[in-house]
């Protein structure tokens, strides 16, 4: 598509949005309106919301949020792989610490019951969707799993709770996060 | 209705003949009598109408015996007595229901024939409206134009009641375009499939034409009539397409538009439609109390542990004020001590001449150490009771505050 006429700043804009939390390097602009997440080298471009508000707003106002297939199970598996990568809970739990993949596969089995084989089917499904859609970031090649820049808007006091639960999760087995 | 040329002569043209005569005027009545709600007006209320087919149904049932006016209530058993009889006495007076025998206190009842046409007439009137009739009058007119027995009179009626129908159609839609567009979007059904209503009424227009020369004049006027019909409603149709496209309102045009546009655009004009518009990528959003809720509203692999009760509000901490026996004994002994002042016993009435806040808190201190176990302290009271109007206690009983061996 052609469209000289079209700020870059505001085309950039929404070509943010339209990817979700597309990754660029530090050094590029960051178009107006847009929060930012950073590693160090490359930085992810996030929705910003007024007031600092979060889209859980939806919910007082009886609006419907994203459907969602299975959202229990999603949340689970991010659990998980929080319980794995956000090692030191005191601090934020962006950027995290990239584990290996079946470390939280282990840790999502000991939560769940049944077939674990299963359960590290789910998971893995789970794991990409997350992926896709920034919460996680899944190296499916160097098989490692670090959390999401979606994960950074999450305001620091909302996570008492979520803190006082990863406590009580089983602990990743340490053979596997070694590398074995 | 009954002859085939009747729905084409229904027009306003035969309206003149048929006042002239009361037998074709008698078939007007009957033919409208579902709709008159009494033999003056037309009626106000589309029950009414349901009525009177209910009861032709039920003579159509009832054969050549007719129905008695009992077995009329029956039928009509589902709507109010007044409006029944209502009903039966106007299609009586119009004819569409009719005694058997023409004679007095005749019981049985039979329908009109040509009523129950008139009314199947008036139900796909109200079902497809004007435009659909339009249809069939010019195929009745194709008709008419090959049957032989046809004059070029009646050709001439046709044709002109046909244009004074375009035009009048016409003039309908021209109003309408110049209208409001919600009601131009109301009226909007008139407008769908003109294409070959137009098609259909110049081939009526050629054939008429080929076949009788001389009526060249009524054939022009309807050419022109039916040009400016096809003119007049094409403009409408710009205007709410127009309107629809600038609205995006889609209600604008019928679903079967939109779903045919969907089919038979190219690429590039179905991604005009949604220019300038940009989609969130799909974000579902994790609140971290939803995580701690999905977590815990898993299944698990071993048997809940209840967590503390926490309160949801913040918790300040321990307060100062703990109340730990250790640290009351302690405030009790104090008191007592600096009350005792290294004596070993002391008159109550000493110690409490101050002022009555005071000395009543000290004398709840004082009766608290004698009630303590731990503490080697002992108020013992005596008999009497003095007056005293002046003091801060009027009256108080002489007793003494004393150390214990303990």
């Amino acid at each position: 598509m052609t469209e000289p006429s079209v700020d870059p700043g505001v085309l950039a804009r929404a070509r943010a949005r339209a990817l979700g939390a597309p990754a660029q390097p530090v050094s590029e602009p960051v178009p107006a309106g847009l929060t930012t997440a950073s590693d160090g080298e490359r930085l992810w471009l996030l929705p910003a919301w007024p007031d600092g508000a979060t889209p859980a707003l939806l919910e007082e106002y009886d609006t419907a949020p994203m459907p969602m297939d299975r959202s229990g199970q999603a949340r689970r598996v991010l659990a998980a792989a929080l319980r794995c990568c956000w090692t030191r809970l005191d601090d934020a739990p962006w950027p995290g610490e990239a584990v290996p993949v079946p470390a939280v596969l282990e840790v999502y089995g000991g939560m769940s019951r049944g077939d674990a084989e299963l359960a590290r089917r789910w998971a893995t499904g789970e794991l990409r969707r997350l992926s896709d859609t920034g919460w996680l970031l899944l190296d499916e090649s160097a098989g490692v799993v670090r959390p999401g820049p979606r994960v950074a808007l999450w305001h620091d006091d909302a996570l008492g709770p979520l803190r006082d639960l990863l406590r009580r999760l089983p602990e990743p087995p340490q053979g596997v996060l070694a590398g074995e | 209705m009954s002859h085939p040329s009747e729905p084409a002569s229904g027009g306003p043209p035969t309206l003149d003949d048929a006042l002239v005569g009361e037998a074709v005027l008698g078939v007007y009545r009957q033919m409208f009598a579902a709709l008159a709600r009494d033999s003056g007006a037309v009626v106000d209320d589309p029950e009414l109408v349901d009525v009177a087919e209910t009861l032709l149904a039920a003579f159509a049932d009832a054969g050549e015996d007719g129905l008695s006016r009992e077995q009329m209530r029956y039928v009509c058993r589902r709507y109010p007595a007044e409006v029944f009889e209502n009903r039966l006495r106007v299609l009586r007076g119009l004819g569409a229901v009719r005694e058997v025998f023409p004679k007095p206190n005749q019981l049985r009842y039979r329908a009109s024939f040509t009523s129950v046409v008139g009314l199947m007439f008036v139900r796909r009137m109200m079902l497809d409206g004007g435009q659909s009739e339009m249809h069939r009058l010019l195929a009745l007119e194709q008709l008419n134009v090959a049957d032989p027995r046809m004059t070029p009179e009646q050709a001439r009626d046709g044709a002109a009641g046909l244009a004074r129908a375009f035009r009048l159609w016409s003039v309908e839609l021209l109003t309408l375009t110049n209208g409001t567009i919600e009601e131009l979007r109301e009226q909007a059904p008139k407008l769908w499939g003109t294409e070959e209503i137009l098609r259909r009424a110049e081939r009526l227009h050629g054939a008429i034409l080929r076949r009788w020369p001389q009526l060249d004049r009524a054939c022009t006027d309807l050419r022109t009539a039916i040009y400016a019909y096809g003119d007049a409603s094409r403009r409408a149709a710009a205007r709410l397409s127009d309107s629809a496209g600038t609205t995006r309102n889609l209600t604008l045009l019928p679903p079967e538009t939109w779903r045919t546009f969907a089919r038979t655009a190219s690429r590039d004009d179905l991604a005009a439609v949604l220019e300038g518009f940009v989609f969130d990528a799909p974000a579902p959003w994790h609140e971290p109390s939803a995580v701690v809720q999905a977590v815990e509203d898993g299944p698990r692999a071993t048997p809940p542990r209840p967590a503390p009760p926490r309160p949801s509000v913040p918790d300040p901490g321990l307060s100062d004020d703990t109340g730990g026996d250790a640290t009351a004994a302690e405030r009790l002994r104090a008191v007592a001590e600096q009350a005792l002042r290294g004596r070993d016993r002391v008159a109550v009435q000493d110690v409490l001449a101050q002022d009555w806040v005071t000395a009543r808190r000290l004398l709840a201190d004082l009766s608290s150490a004698h009630l303590h176990p731990e503490l080697p302290y002992r108020l013992v009271w005596a008999d009497g009771l003095d007056v005293r109007p002046e003091g801060a206690p009027t009256w108080i009983s002489p007793g003494v505050f004393e150390r214990t061996d303990a």
